[in-house]
């Protein structure tokens, strides 16, 4: 595996560089080290991962299907744009589901597999790819149905909300301490200039994750010590929505992205 | 007459216990959904987290003064009334991320790099003395920053129970006490 291994070598090297640049745009910066990784590694993690997804996509499951078999909101097999519409709503599962969500169903509804068969990691790279599709393409998501109506309403709430312990909110951050610092990076401003909806899925150089919206939001509950919502719960969906609606119009720059 | 008065009372606790609410049952349904420990910190807002959810972190004029009462009377003093303890004990727990993590978000800690959510705290003692009036107030904000700031982002230490009365006096005596090495050592990235 030599390029596996010039990966984490070269991921190591940028992780201790990482740690010597504070105060250092972390935008630009990204950029710089992507840059640097491609042409020390010859290829980008994001790319490996995407092509890991498309491995997966094009795998039969159980039932004898690929996922090329299942609609992710614009039609069987279209990925084009596809990932820039979601969450939303769904006739056929009468749910709101946003791109984790709509693979995981479409491995267990489509494709055969059992719930406990769907790893995570296959989700995520499956989400890399095709959320690939969708990199040029502005955020387009709509409040059509009750039901997504409902749950954008309960994100907006979650954003805005006090509790726990420390008496935490993304809002109390997120919008009253914009571009203020505690602890390395400066507070994004996620529903305004920075359109944080469209860095995600992304994979972040500093500690090697790839993630998708679902695991920022609950690294976002950890990090302050609030309790995280459970992966593809609810919670978790209507604060998408009400990210995702908060920066429709925006386009997305690459995805998956490359971040700190 | 007694029953209808007891009615009454009812009814305007019950107005008042919605009026206090911030998610109402349908919406802490959904919540559940994502787990016991997440869901239960909604289920259980209190009512001045409430508050400050529903305001979005600024309230109106006029529930204000209630508020701050309300903030006032959490706080509780140290057994042996000092305000002022070991300022080494106190330093162990400004400069840890999982107990108070204090220099995440000010400025002024001669072990890490501070923040700029809250004010500069440089060299507090220096410049502020060590009078009752200053660890008083220093200690009270400490112990429930929102009797002197309403819906802050700063923890309510004493009020939520994350650090004991003492623990307390201890970080105050970090920040005043001319000795400590918070006023002797210079900040992480003082100029």
């Amino acid at each position: 595996m030599p390029l596996k291994a010039w990966l984490a070598a070269g991921v190591l090297a940028l992780a201790v560089l990482a740690l010597a640049q504070e105060g250092v745009d972390p935008r630009e910066e990204a950029k710089r080290q992507k840059q640097l990784l491609l042409e020390t590694a010859g290829i980008l993690p994001t790319e490996l991962i995407v092509e890991q997804g498309k491995e997966l996509f094009n795998r039969k499951g159980p039932s004898g299907k690929t996922m090329a078999e299942c609609d992710f909101g614009l039609g069987k097999g279209v990925l084009e744009g596809a990932a820039a519409r979601l969450p939303r709503y769904f006739l056929d599962t009468n749910r709101v589901e946003d791109l984790d969500g709509r693979i995981v169903t479409c491995m267990t509804r489509v494709q055969g597999f059992k719930p406990a068969q769907v790893k995570r990691s296959e989700v995520v790279a499956v989400a890399f790819y095709i959320a690939s599709h969708s990199t040029g393409k502005p955020i387009q998501v709509r409040l059509l149905f009750p039901e997504e109506r409902a749950l954008y309403a309960l994100g907006e709430k979650l954003f805005y909300a006090r509790s726990g312990a420390r008496d935490v909110g993304c809002a109390t951050c997120h919008v009253t301490y914009v571009g203020k610092r505690a602890g390395v990076l400066p507070y994004a401003d996620v529903l305004g200039k920075d359109k944080s909806w469209t860095h995600w899925p992304a994979y972040r150089y500093s500690n090697d994750q790839t993630w998708t919206m679902q695991d920022r939001i609950r690294a976002c509950y950890g990090n302050i010590a609030h309790p995280q919502p459970d992966l593809y719960s609810l919670p978790i969906l209507a604060l998408e929505l009400f990210l995702a609606y908060s920066n429709n119009g925006a386009v997305v720059e690459e995805w998956p992205a490359f971040v700190r | 007459m007694k029953k209808a008065l007891l009615t009454l009372l009812a009814l305007s606790l019950l107005a008042w216990g919605l009026a206090q609410r911030y998610f109402q049952d349908p919406e802490l349904e959904r919540v559940k959904s994502g787990g016991k420990a997440y869901a239960e910190v909604f289920v259980s807002q209190r009512p001045d987290q409430a508050l400050c959810s529903i305001h979005r972190n600024r309230l109106p004029a006029d529930l204000l003064p209630k508020f701050l009462e309300e903030q006032r009377s959490l706080i509780k003093y140290p057994q042996n009334g000092k305000l002022m303890g070991d300022w080494k004990k106190g330093g162990a727990i400004f400069n840890n991320l999982q107990k108070a993590n204090c220099f995440s978000c000010h400025f002024g800690s001669p072990v890490h790099l501070g923040g700029d959510v809250g004010p500069s705290l440089e060299k507090y003692g220096l410049k502020r003395g060590q009078s009752e009036a200053v660890q008083r107030y220093t200690y009270e904000v400490i112990y429930n920053a929102w009797a002197y700031f309403p819906c802050t982002v700063m923890y309510r230490f004493g009020a939520q129970g994350l650090l004991t009365p003492e623990e307390i006096a201890d970080v105050v005596a970090y920040l005043l006490d001319p000795e400590s090495e918070f006023n002797t050592k210079p900040a992480v990235g003082s100029k």
